[in-house]
């Protein structure tokens, strides 16, 4: 066996030869990941609520808020969306069938080593279920496959039409959300330019999204 | 000028006269050995990922001729092919999609022994036809945003090559080597929803001789 190892040296030696592409050829846009609950029926909802303040997921213990000028326009290109795909935004949780809540990323390093896709419901000031309503909890009727990284905007749809129960066990369930991510400039209007074509792509591939 | 002109006029038939003089003519000494590093220039056959032709590539070979003709020998090359995938929205699964651009990236590296087969030993041109049969380590990449996703497979390689060895010096010491080559191998990769079953290659090589 041992005969094989400067074979396997040599080898792996050429495997670093690799030319890699250059990815500065990429398109500055973000990725936009999108996915949702087949089985529900979206067409079914009709009022939704959103909130006028953007999650900062940061190394804070403290849950921080974007609230700027530059976080209104991501969240009116999300209500925008909404009303074109025939939806009401109310400005009462309890009047709404449906639910948005909107994260955004500032720290990778935070989160390296995080297994599990759903660390982000443990997150200090994460959307407790109780901010809806009388809520026990999240689920994702789906694989969530997702990870993070620098300049993140996540945006979750809640299906709020579930009736509540006075005993916290059962579960909102999370029928759609869209991933965006990409590299940041130093510039806050480009990122916010960004941010905004990435919310508005993420209805475009998302057409089953309509009353 | 016409000086000028009348330098470029020796100047070609003196290139032409080296060219074409050795061609029937029996050098000093038959080689019974060899040794190429060459630069490739490698295009994919019809394979739905990272299909551009480039020049991202080495090919070493070494070997011995066991009979005035016949020699058998070891080859280890590598090569890269890049294709750039412009934005578009993919279906990952019936109920996720992606909106990105890529860069699609194959790297191969086969390896293994090789047969061949000389015409005309000893001479300052040798033509040679040669098989290559060994295994090949490919991987196949997608880079997308700040992402990279990755597949690797092993296989199996087979390469029918011709080529030729120039010689211009008579000790056969030091030469010139050009081939041309296909190669098809077995490796197997999947990356986001890319599939590839099998990787056909053409390509052509520079390079020296030893």
């Amino acid at each position: 066996m041992k005969r094989f190892v400067p074979i396997l040296l040599v080898l792996f030696l050429f495997t670093a030869c690799e030319k890699e592409p250059n990815t500065d050829d990429l398109d500055d846009n973000f990725l936009v990941y999108t996915d949702y609950d087949k089985t529900e029926d979206f067409g079914s909802f009709t009022k939704f609520y959103i909130p006028d303040s953007i999650l900062l997921i940061s190394d804070s213990k403290e849950a921080q808020y974007w609230k700027d000028d530059n976080a209104l326009r991501i969240i009116e290109a999300c209500v925008d969306n909404m009303e074109e795909r025939g939806y009401q935004r109310v400005d009462k949780k309890d009047q709404a069938d449906l639910g948005i809540q909107m994260s955004y990323v500032e720290d990778t390093h935070y989160f390296t080593g995080y297994s599990d896709p759903y660390w982000w419901w443990d997150y200090p000031g994460y959307w407790y279920p109780g901010y809806w309503g009388n809520w026990g909890g999240w689920y994702y009727p789906y694989r969530v496959v997702y990870s993070y990284n620098v300049g993140s905007l996540l945006t979750e749809l809640i299906s709020l039409e579930v009736n509540e129960t006075t005993t916290n066990t059962k579960k909102l369930s999370v029928i759609w959300d869209a991933y965006m991510t990409g590299l940041l400039s130093s510039s806050h209007r480009i990122n916010t330019e960004l941010a905004i074509t990435a919310v508005n792509q993420a209805f475009i591939q998302s057409p089953y999204l309509k009353k | 000028m016409k000086r000028v002109k009348n330098i470029w006029t020796k100047a070609v038939l003196f290139v032409a006269l080296c060219l074409a003089f050795p061609f029937g003519m029996k050098a000093q000494d038959v080689s019974d050995s060899f040794f190429h590093i060459d630069w490739q220039f490698n295009v994919p056959l019809n394979n739905k990922f990272a299909g551009v032709a480039s020049g991202w590539g080495m090919n070493f070979e070494g070997g011995y001729y066991f009979t005035e003709h016949f020699g058998v020998g070891a080859f280890i090359a590598y090569h890269t092919n890049n294709e750039y995938i412009s934005m578009r929205t993919i279906q990952m699964t019936d109920h996720s999609a992606v909106t990105m651009d890529q860069q699609h990236s194959v790297f191969q590296l086969p390896f293994g022994a090789s047969l061949r087969y000389r015409f005309i030993p000893g001479n300052m041109f040798e033509p040679y036809v040669a098989l290559k049969l060994g295994a090949e380590y490919a991987r196949m990449s997608s880079y997308y945003n700040v992402y990279k996703s990755k597949d690797d497979d092993w296989g199996f390689t087979t390469s029918p090559e011709v080529g030729m060895t120039i010689y211009p010096t008579s000790n056969h010491n030091f030469g010139f080597h050009v081939a041309l080559y296909y190669s098809y191998a077995t490796n197997k990769s999947k990356v986001l929803t890319y599939k590839v079953d099998g990787l056909n290659n053409f390509g052509f090589r520079l390079g020296v001789t030893f």
